[in-house]
């Protein structure tokens, strides 16, 4: 009889009088262990679902305390079903914002840059989520489903607000939202989805924040940038956009508005290809460099093309930015 | 199998005790594949090479604890290590309460985390570190001096302290005659142990009036009847065990993981990104090269056959947990360190009623140390002008890890 381990979103097969570990093991699924003999603990770990026979586990590592708490050593343990395991020190999912399926209504769609738009959505009841997150846009007839990213704060919940770029041939943009997308039309979408997004409140300390958006990688962090600074008007921000050409740049008067309003919140543009007189030239994750001598202490968001999001986190850890602190958000390619 | 079917292993007789300190396992490379279980005349003593030889020895009924006759020289006894039955099982039901899981859990963050810190802020400016003496090192000592009362020690002394017990610990040449070949290698360890009791002693008197919440203090009362404490001496041996391989390993295993990592820059890149790594860094980190290398030992209680070999009753076998990570019947090219090879157990840990005492101790102190390293210096980079040393036969790691970093 062998039953299903699902440990961390993985599924094993484990046969009754096997341990559970060595199923994990010897299907390539790590988890921390050391003596193999249930006298360690390091195995330890939560059964979320389904029941274990604990074998020969000593209570002396395993107190019954614990196994009325539905802890486990994965070493000794059998499966008795199928069971569900969590890894100890992982907290439970923190309660995400429901995913809905929605029709949406188009807004308004504006030329905002060289190949860019701003595509604004209503939706009829108000959508639950976190400034940072995206939406999924079914593409009319061909049932291809696209993610876009929210440019919204939370509480701007009845319309949202897209930054989409033209890739050429592209099925989404060049074949739909840059052609016969028009005002009044009907959206499948589905959202919030993602964990780009800023810790609740109440663990949010205030702590400087630099950002950077490569194209429409913008997007995520307009919501994100104007949430932080509400929450903490006098933190330190810094928010680059780097774009090839200065044709590519949008959203400059509202951020300078907001670098007018917060002391500390600071806007760069930055432009690659196309050099402009008054404009920082190069990559905006070398900007970074040059401007920020040490970044210990700072959380970093990366949002963009995913070779500009690589780029970016080698240069925070430079700055000695800790790993952890680091958010990135890829736009990869659907058939990337 | 009859003596004369057996291999020729006459090459034996030229390893010396500097060759295996130097480097260990091209001779064991040797051993696990032409004799797994093999009399080794420098050690004295029958040694066991391979993963299923060893834990089969390790784990086996036919077996019991010895301590090695350096061991047995340095450490006294009766050291938890060396000893088996009631008194075995006396200490470690007196060394157990401490290491716990549940009881580790409850202070380990606050013990380590804040040791690691204060090490890093002494050189994290700095822009270069010889991580050994600066950190791994000064981690583990700290640690586990804070949890067993010894705060008013010094961390080098401690340092000093463990890196003369190991040397006269591994001084393990023996004579044809079976005597010790380098009887002057004892001195050292013998100089530690005075100025550790001179230490201790006073600390010893002062948790017999007044007991603390140290592990020591608890050794001395725990499961006594009141007003009697345990016998100094009889508890002596088994402080030196911690105070040589309790103190040294965590330092170890840390260092070797790090040059494991440095090996793999790209999953040096994964670990420093995704720190619920760590752990199993550390796993392989001490698979690749084993901080207890070979100190332990066991002895045949009755004649048995194992590996093909006779063995008297009163056999002494040496295990070579360094040599059996190493086996090729077990991991594939055991030499490279893979973050990502198939995580199959090891036995750095050792195996059997014998087997570490301090694992989720030393596991946690390793991680958090790692953790707040690569935290604070997420850049770090190995100082390629200088080169990395690995020294040990009993006890084995990095003698010195000099790192860069941008600043
Ligand atoms: C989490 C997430 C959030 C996203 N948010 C946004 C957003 O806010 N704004 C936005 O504009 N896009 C965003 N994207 C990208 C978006 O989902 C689409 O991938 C993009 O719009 C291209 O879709 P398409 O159907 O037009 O092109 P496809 O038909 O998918 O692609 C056509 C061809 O172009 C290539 N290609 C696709 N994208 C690029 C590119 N950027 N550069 C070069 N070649 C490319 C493809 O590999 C393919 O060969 C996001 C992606 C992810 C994963
Ligand atoms: C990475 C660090 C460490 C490693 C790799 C390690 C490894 C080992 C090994 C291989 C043995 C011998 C097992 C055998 O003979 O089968 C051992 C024994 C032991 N270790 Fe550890 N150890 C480490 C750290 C610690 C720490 C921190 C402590 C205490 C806090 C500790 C306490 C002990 C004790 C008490 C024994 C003797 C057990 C017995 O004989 O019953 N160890 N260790
Ligand atoms: S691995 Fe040690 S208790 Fe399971």
């Amino acid at each position: 009889m062998t039953f299903a381990v699902t440990v961390g979103g993985r599924s094993v097969e484990c046969d009754e009088d096997q341990a559970l570990l060595d199923a994990c093991l010897r299907a390539g699924v790590w988890m921390p262990n050391s003596c193999n003999q249930g006298t360690c603990g390091t195995c330890k770990l939560h059964v979320v679902a389904g029941e274990v026979d604990h074998g020969s586990s000593p209570v002396e590592t395993l107190s019954d305390e614990e196994r009325c708490a539905g802890m486990a050593l994965a070493c000794q343990a059998r499966p008795r079903g199928d069971v569900e395991l969590r890894p100890q020190g992982t907290s439970a999912a923190r309660t995400a914002n429901p995913l809905r399926d929605m029709v949406a209504t188009v807004r308004e769609v504006s030329d905002i840059a060289r190949d860019t738009r701003r595509i604004l959505l209503g939706l009829n009841e108000p959508l639950t989520f976190d400034a940072g997150q995206y939406v999924e846009l079914v593409v009319p007839g061909s049932g291809e489903r696209r993610q876009y990213s929210l440019a919204n704060t939370a509480d701007e919940d009845k319309v949202l607000e897209l930054h989409v770029k033209l890739v050429p041939g592209g099925v989404a943009t060049h074949g739909w939202l840059f052609d016969g997308l028009a005002e009044g039309d009907e959206v499948d979408i589905s959202g919030p989805l993602g964990d780009f997004h800023l810790p609740p409140e109440s663990e949010d300390d205030g702590g400087p924040m630099v950002l950077i958006g490569g194209g429409t990688g913008l997007a995520p962090l307009v919501g994100i940038v104007r949430t932080a600074l509400r929450r903490h008007p006098e933190r330190e921000v810094v928010l680059y956009h780097g774009v090839r050409g200065e044709e590519e740049l949008y959203d400059g008067e509202r951020l300078t508005e907001l670098a007018g309003q917060y002391p500390n919140f600071r806007f760069v543009p930055v432009l690659s290809h196309e050099p402009v007189d008054g404009y920082r030239e190069g990559f905006p994750t070398d900007a970074f460099v040059e401007d920020v001598s040490t970044a210990r202490g700072w959380t970093g968001w990366l949002c963009g093309p995913p070779a500009m999001v690589e780029a970016g986190v080698k240069s925070f850890k430079r700055r000695r930015m800790a790993p952890r602190n680091i958010h990135r958000e890829k736009f990869t390619p659907a058939d990337g | 199998m009859t003596t004369t079917e057996r291999p020729d292993l006459s090459w034996l007789d030229e390893v010396t005790m500097a060759d295996l300190e130097r480097n260990p396992y091209a001779t064991y490379e040797r051993l696990r594949a032409e004799a797994p279980l093999a009399y080794v005349p420098v050690l004295g003593s029958y040694v066991a090479s391979t993963e299923e030889v060893c834990r089969e020895i390790a784990t086996s009924p036919d077996f019991e604890a010895v301590i090695t006759p350096a061991g047995g020289r340095t450490f006294g006894h009766p050291a938890v290590i060396g000893v088996n039955g009631d008194v075995h099982a006396d200490l470690r039901t007196m060394i157990e309460p401490a290491l716990q899981p549940a009881e580790v859990d409850r202070w380990i963050e606050d013990l380590v985390r804040p040791i690691a810190r204060r090490y890093l802020e002494q050189f994290e400016a700095d822009g270069q570190a010889e991580l050994v003496a600066q950190f791994c090192e000064p981690v583990s000592v700290r640690s586990l001096g804070d949890l067993l009362g010894l705060q008013d020690v010094e961390s080098d002394k401690l340092r000093e302290w463990f890196a003369k017990l190991s040397r006269s610990f591994t001084n393990a040449a023996m004579t044809e005659d079976g005597e010790f070949a380098n009887p002057e290698g004892f001195v050292e360890g013998d100089e530690a142990k005075a100025e550790i009791r001179s230490i201790v002693d006073p600390l010893i008197d002062k948790w017999i009036a007044r007991p603390d919440d140290s592990a020591i203090s608890h050794w001395l009362h725990d499961g006594m009847p009141p007003g009697q404490t345990r016998d100094r001496e009889y508890i002596y041996p088994t402080i030196y065990v911690y105070l040589l391989g309790a103190m040294q390993e965590p330092g170890h295993g840390m260092a070797s993981t790090l040059v494991g990592l440095f090996s793999r820059p790209e999953q040096l890149e994964e670990v420093v990104d995704d720190p619920t790594l760590v752990p199993r860094a550390i796993a392989e980190g001490v698979r690749w090269t084993s901080p207890i290398w070979s100190a332990t030992a066991r002895i045949s209680t009755k004649p048995v056959t194992v590996a093909g070999v006779d063995l008297p009753e009163g056999t002494a076998v040496m295990m070579s947990y360094g040599s059996a990570n190493h086996d090729t019947g077990r991991y594939e090219a055991p030499t490279t360190y893979d973050l990502h090879r198939p995580p199959l157990p090891h036995l750095a840990f050792g195996a059997g009623n014998h087997a570490c005492a301090g694992i989720y101790f030393a596991n946690h102190t390793m991680r958090i140390a790692l953790e707040e390293l690569f935290e604070a210096i997420p850049n770090l980079e190995r100082d390629t002008r200088e080169g990395v040393e690995f020294w040990g036969w009993g006890f084995r790691g990095p003698t010195s890890l000099h790192v860069t970093w941008e600043v």
